[in-house]
């Protein structure tokens, strides 16, 4: 038995520096490979209202479809593998399970059905899975991840029949469920909406101004500095804090600049990695006008309770279940992108 | 077989006058660790000092205790040694600090200590001798010590437990 | 972390994985108390929490620095940050305060993470419907 208080559990923060027009960058793929985002926020130092053209993008983001008690066999269906999951890119997960109480489902673009299970749901289907990397000991929870897309899972198969008399006869897995079409959007997805308790969501957008800002050196910061501040200033944390005081000592990292304006601007909302690409490249076409401040700052947060965080790696709460990265955008195409996760997470890629 | 690891702790009691060394007990110096521990570490400590602490031996003479502590918490429970400032005996309170002289995996390894420190210190003493009967006494007691303790070296070698020594 | 900010202007590809290197752990937690209508004030929570640390920890805990960063009267939600090495010790003496001023409480912990920004993107509190 360890009584070792000061310990906690891992966590990993990775750091990239490059530029955009290096060859060797790898930001489109890295975001590509977080599928499921919850939030975008943006930092806009020395800006008053939204430009028009980055308030376009943030409109033309793909809206959303919440299912509401989607037995799970449904996502098996022929109509919808055919008109929607070989035919791009389909996003779709559990809403309102936990990853670490409940079953949990998710939908990945390139066709992967992934189920976290508990123990007993996982005796009860019947399929073939893994033991969750996290609690391999115990062996608690069981991830099914199967390839929609391959041969054995065509409709027909030897798996996809065992699959599907599992979920239809012996575990009858209802959830809500969340979903999002890339390219087709709602249309794409008609065949499956039109036999389910469905309504449409667009992301939600909302905009605040700060004033009197004071802003580390954010070139040279430290990451965790730099990190604590941005979520203090999305948080809306003071940050003038005197050393002496009592309730909080959180002071913004020295060098500092105060920045006489800045816009804050978030949506939330079940986020497709295309419109976030979509909209990084936006902001650099917005860096380039002049301006007094040549740097953006966004980022953006995975859902904690999805199964799998980047690429296909599996994903866990233990904590917090944090998965997001910041990037920060200079004028000269540079960037510094920080990928985090929790415990129970792989190394970024 | 596995055993429950304990550390020992060989501790001395020092006081102003000596003649108070006469009153301690193991219980009342249970007690002064108990409570420094409590106020230093709190429920959670008090907890810990709760299961298998005790007061294994004390020289009322020389003020020489033998603290045990469960092996997996003794670096905390250790840490609040420094804050004993008095113990209490028969409603008496009498200032005092603890003098942690050595740590050990068993008990034997801190008897095989003690005897080395008692040496020494008698060696010290040695130069403060008032008269030539004192100084034979004390002689005699030195050698005593290296006596009992040659012996036992000779019949169990140098098999010295290095596996309970500080890790 | 050195060698990165010389050559800051460069577009050189870089690349750090930092392990466990968070100083702080952030804490997002909300107080309920028996009596709904009562409010705390910032230095009162803050002197609350503390008292909890010295009880569970002693002295030792309650020397632990941790900053009451955002408090919201209304609904008694405070953000806290502690050195990582107190987190454990604070979390467990949030868990075991039992009682304010002779009326049952308990603390709730909503999130805890060694990143600030993961507490303002918490895809737990999405509401639709």
């Amino acid at each position: 038995m360890s009584v070792d208080l000061s310990s906690t559990p891992r966590t990993l923060l990775v750091c990239e520096r490059s530029s955009f027009q290096e060859e060797k960058n790898r930001v489109s793929t890295q975001v590509e490979q977080l599928r499921f985002n919850y939030k975008v926020s943006l930092l806009l130092p020395e800006c008053n209202s939204l430009p028009s053209q980055l308030e376009s993008v943030l409109d033309s983001f793909t809206s959303f479809y919440l299912i509401k008690q989607l037995p799970v066999y449904e996502l098996l269906d022929k109509d919808f593998l055919e008109t929607a999951v070989y035919q791009g890119n389909v996003y779709g997960l559990s809403y309102k399970t936990r990853i670490d109480e409940d079953n949990c489902v998710a939908l990945l673009p390139n066709g992967r059905l992934c189920l976290s299970l508990d123990k007993d749901s996982f005796e009860v289907l019947g399929f073939e899975g893994k033991p969750s990397k996290f609690n391999h000991r115990t062996k608690s929870r069981f991830v099914i991840s199967v390839d929609l897309t391959d041969r054995r899972m065509a409709p027909g198969g030897r798996g996809y029949q065992r699959l599907l008399t599992g979920l239809k006869s012996r575990l009858q897995l209802q959830t809500d469920f969340l979903l999002s079409h890339h390219p087709g959007g709602g249309a794409s997805l008609q065949s499956l909406l039109s036999r389910c308790d469905w309504s449409e969501h667009r992301p939600q957008m909302s905009q605040r101004g700060l004033t009197e800002l004071s802003c580390p050196a954010v070139h040279s910061c430290d990451p965790h500095s730099l990190l604590e501040w941005l979520g203090a200033v999305d948080a809306d944390v003071t940050c003038e804090n005197s050393s002496s005081s009592f309730l909080s000592t959180l002071a913004c990292p020295e060098p500092k600049t105060t920045l006489s304006r800045a816009l804050s601007v978030s949506v939330c909302g079940l986020l497709l990695p295309q419109d976030i690409q979509r909209l990084i490249d936006q902001l650099r076409c917005y860096l380039q006008q002049p301006r007094l401040e040549s740097w953006v700052s966004l980022t953006v947060h995975g859902f904690a309770d999805s199964p799998v965080s980047w690429g296909e790696n599996e994903h866990g709460f233990l904590k917090g279940g944090e998965n997001f990265y910041t990037l920060l955008m200079f004028h000269n195409h540079t960037y510094r992108l920080h990928l985090a996760t929790g415990a129970h997470d792989a190394c970024p890629p | 077989m596995v055993r429950v690891k304990s550390r020992y702790l060989l501790c001395e009691v020092n006081v102003s006058d000596r003649s108070h060394l006469l009153l301690l007990d193991d219980r009342s110096v249970g007690a002064a660790v108990k409570d420094a521990v409590a106020r230093t570490h709190g429920d959670y400590g008090a907890a810990l000092c709760s299961v298998r602490f005790c007061v294994k031996y004390l020289n009322a003479h020389t003020g020489i205790v033998f603290l045990r502590f469960p092996k997996r918490c003794y670096k905390l429970l250790w840490s609040a040694l420094p804050f004993i400032t008095s113990v209490e005996m028969r409603g008496q309170k009498i200032p005092c600090f603890l003098n942690c002289l050595h740590v050990g995996g068993t008990i034997r390894t801190c008897q095989k200590f003690l005897i080395r420190y008692n040496t020494q210190q008698l060696h010290r003493m040695l130069p403060k001798c008032k008269n030539e009967e004192e100084k034979q006494q004390v002689r005699r007691s030195i050698l005593n010590c290296s006596q009992a303790w040659g012996n036992k070296e000779e019949l169990e070698g140098e098999g010295e437990s290095g596996e309970d020594e500080e890790e | 972390m050195k060698h990165l900010d010389q050559e800051e202007e460069s577009g050189v590809y870089q690349r750090a994985v930092l392990k466990n290197a968070s100083p702080y752990h952030y804490m997002k937690v909300r107080l309920v108390l028996e009596d709904e209508t009562s409010r705390l004030s910032a230095v009162e929570l803050k002197q609350f929490i503390l008292t909890g640390l010295k009880t569970l920890h002693g002295e030792v805990g309650a020397a632990i620095n941790f900053d009451l960063l955002k408090y919201d009267e209304d609904t008694l939600t405070a953000l806290l940050r502690v050195y990582s090495s107190g987190l454990v010790k604070l979390w467990s003496s949030l868990t075991l305060l039992g009682s304010y001023q002779n009326q049952d409480c308990a603390f709730r912990v909503h999130q805890v993470s060694p990143f600030l920004l993961a507490l303002t993107g918490n895809s737990r509190d999405l509401q639709l419907d």
